[in-house]
């Protein structure tokens, strides 16, 4: 097991953020969030799991898909290719995240060419959890705290530093020219949550689609999006027009993209004004299906990576977990009705 | 060690980049078709471009006026009719708008043809029946003028057309010319008749009843609102047609187009790229209804 020590790990840190963008957890007045940084100084190594997931950068909050410049004629531009990034300090399942944004994004056909720059610009250190925490359940959805999904190198906390696992070959070039030890140390097994809820099969939530539990659980819900903005794997976008430059005889846009979500009131609204999706009950059943059978029939991977991170934010404690612990509950009554 | 799988999928890309990047065109005709509905055509301005734009009817654009945004619209036109692509615009919101107070010659953006089209090949030796209802009528008309280019290769067409009210039907000008080909027939209605109306008064399944299609080798295709369809394929199926035989187009504000911004799912189907035209034997076992 190659072994390296906090100091080397933090020389080769220093050393990545000369040559690239590092970016790390840090913590923000009591929040941990990962951010750009420019020292390994700044990271929050007791960090557990952050506020929000790294998805930003690879899949930012609002970006430019293209830029467009009109004047005596009209010039269409993809963006430059980003600029190289390594995110220090991914947790596992928030590593899974990128299994499900390249099966829909790259490995379905067409190519989205502004994730697929993203991705060949991003390498993933991960660090492995030495615990499940609070609301963490990666078990149900096919994770562990160690996985190596996603990652291009895998950091194990073990005495006197960490071990290093190098998953791919991207993991394995910016680890070249680092000090470490070959020692024989065993990594302790994370500590793990026991009696999680198994998630059902994709095929078998459609007996539910029907059900009432839908309307009993969107209650309370008040369509703030806010379990969308904090999801590694939400994925849903809108794109829009903004101006960025006015000069003499020529316009200059941006055609933007944004997170958005299914959640919200209007989002499947049709012209003319019809929806399909008129209620909260339909969408948030939307969000559900989505993650757990029409992402995994349409893309095979599951849209969730069990991070937690919505039990956390929902105001009116709308629990994901308990939503599929129910799925299992209320399949076991309709198997026995039959 | 795996290898990163994304270099490779971007190399494959090079063929789908008008999928992704606008292609320019310019606007070479604007016509009034209906109150409020205008049928605006476009010409690619890459002449090379306008070559390999084949498209089937019920296949879609996203029309980009740059600065304001890009919507999906139905092609109301053929590609064997040449390479004017032609689209319907009702002004209902802030891209109509902007499409509305646009001049020949201005430019916009093109991305497609996208989504699946209606099977022409599968109609061939059946007898047609086109319903339209209000501007629901637009991407229907290539049918019509497919059917009428390959006059031999289709039974008879019977085209119901239906609107709020008379100011309200597209294509009005080109009646004349459909119903004055061989065994093509026309029926014409409105929710609300002016006095002195000359045609049926009513909804469109009212009409249909009227009319009492036989389903026998006959394929319907439907386009209009989320209500119609509804209420017209219960007519039909009423009339003896199976779902099967059925075919509608339906509609969403898709934001890519190529099934990656989740807008416009039916349950685990995209509207975009699984259609948007489905024959009705898929819609009415879609786990999530359109409606």
């Amino acid at each position: 097991m190659k072994i390296i020590t906090q100091k080397h790990l933090q020389e080769w840190l220093s050393r990545l953020a000369g040559e690239m963008n590092l970016v790390a957890p840090v913590n923000s007045k009591g929040k941990m969030i990962y951010r750009e940084i420019k020292s390994p100084e700044q990271i929050a190594w007791g960090f557990e799991r952050t506020k929000m997931p790294p998805k930003n950068w690879y899949f930012p909050m609002t970006e430019s898909i293209l830029e467009i410049k009109q004047g005596k004629e009209t010039k269409i531009t993809e963006p430059p290719e980003p600029q190289k990034t390594v995110i220090f300090g991914v947790r596992p399942c928030d590593a899974r995240s990128v299994i499900a944004f390249d099966a829909l994004f790259l490995n379905k056909p067409p190519v989205d060419r502004q994730y697929a720059r993203h991705r060949e610009a991003l390498i993933m250190i991960g660090l492995s959890c030495p615990q499940m925490w609070d609301t963490c359940f990666c078990l149900t959805v096919g994770g562990a705290p160690n996985s190596k999904e996603g990652l291009d190198i895998l950091l194990s906390q073990v005495e006197d530093g960490y071990a290093v696992e190098l998953l791919t070959v991207k993991g394995e070039t910016i680890f070249e020219g680092v000090t470490f030890k070959e020692l024989a140390i065993k990594v302790d097994e994370p500590q793990i949550h026991n009696g999680l809820p198994a998630l059902r099969k994709s095929d078998q939530w459609m007996a539910l689609f029907n059900d009432l539990y839908w309307q009993k659980l969107s209650d309370s819900c008040l369509s703030c999006r806010v379990c969308s903005f904090v999801c590694p794997t939400c994925r849903c976008y809108d794109v829009r027009d903004e101006l960025v430059a006015l000069k003499p005889g020529l316009k200059e846009y941006e055609r933007l993209r944004a997170w958005d979500s299914c959640t919200a009131t209007g989002y499947r609204r049709i012209a003319g004004g019809h929806n399909p999706r008129d209620t909260k009950e339909k969408r948030l059943r939307n969000r559900f299906y989505c993650k757990f059978m029409y992402y995994p029939e349409d893309y095979g991977s599951l849209g969730c990576v069990g991070c937690g991170r919505c039990i956390d934010a929902c105001p009116v404690g709308i629990d994901i977990l308990e939503v599929i612990e129910n799925v299992d509950h209320l399949l076991e009554k309709v198997q026995i009705n039959v | 060690m795996p290898e990163s799988s994304t270099k490779t999928n971007i190399q494959e890309q090079s063929e789908t980049t008008d999928l992704i990047i606008p292609s320019l065109a310019s606007i070479t005709g604007i016509h009034d078709l209906a109150n409020n509905i205008k049928l605006i055509q476009v010409q690619l301005d890459d002449l090379a471009k306008r070559e390999v734009f084949i498209y089937k009817p019920g296949q879609f654009v996203e029309v980009s006026i740059f600065g304001v945004g890009e919507s999906p619209f139905g092609l109301a036109s053929s590609s064997a009719r040449g390479d004017t692509l032609e689209f319907a615009v009702n002004r209902v919101g802030t891209l109509t708008d902007a499409l509305f107070r646009l001049d020949v010659g201005d430019q916009v953006g093109i991305r497609g043809p996208l989504g699946k089209g209606f099977p022409m090949d599968m109609y061939k030796g059946k007898d047609i029946l086109v319903l339209g209802g209000g501007i629901g009528g637009a991407p229907l008309r290539p049918i019509i003028q497919t059917v009428i280019d390959n006059r031999a290769d289709y039974g008879k067409m019977t085209i119901l057309w239906a609107a709020r009210s008379p100011d309200l039907l597209v294509f009005t000008e080109e009646y004349d010319h459909w119903c004055s080909q061989p065994d093509v027939s026309m029926h014409i209605t409105v929710d609300q008749a002016p006095e002195g109306w000359e045609h049926e008064q009513g909804l469109i399944t009212t009409l249909i009843e009227k009319i009492n299609p036989s389903p026998e080798n006959t394929i319907t295709v439907t386009c209009g609102p989320p209500i119609m369809i509804k209420f017209t394929m219960m007519t039909l199926e009423k009339l003896g047609f199976r779902p099967e035989q059925n075919w509608v187009t339906l509609e969403a504000k898709m934001k890519c187009g190529i099934g990656k911004c989740g807008r416009c799912n039916l349950g685990e189907k995209y509207i975009c790229t699984d259609g948007p035209v489905f024959c009705f034997a898929e819609v009415r076992n879609f786990l999530e209804s359109y409606v």
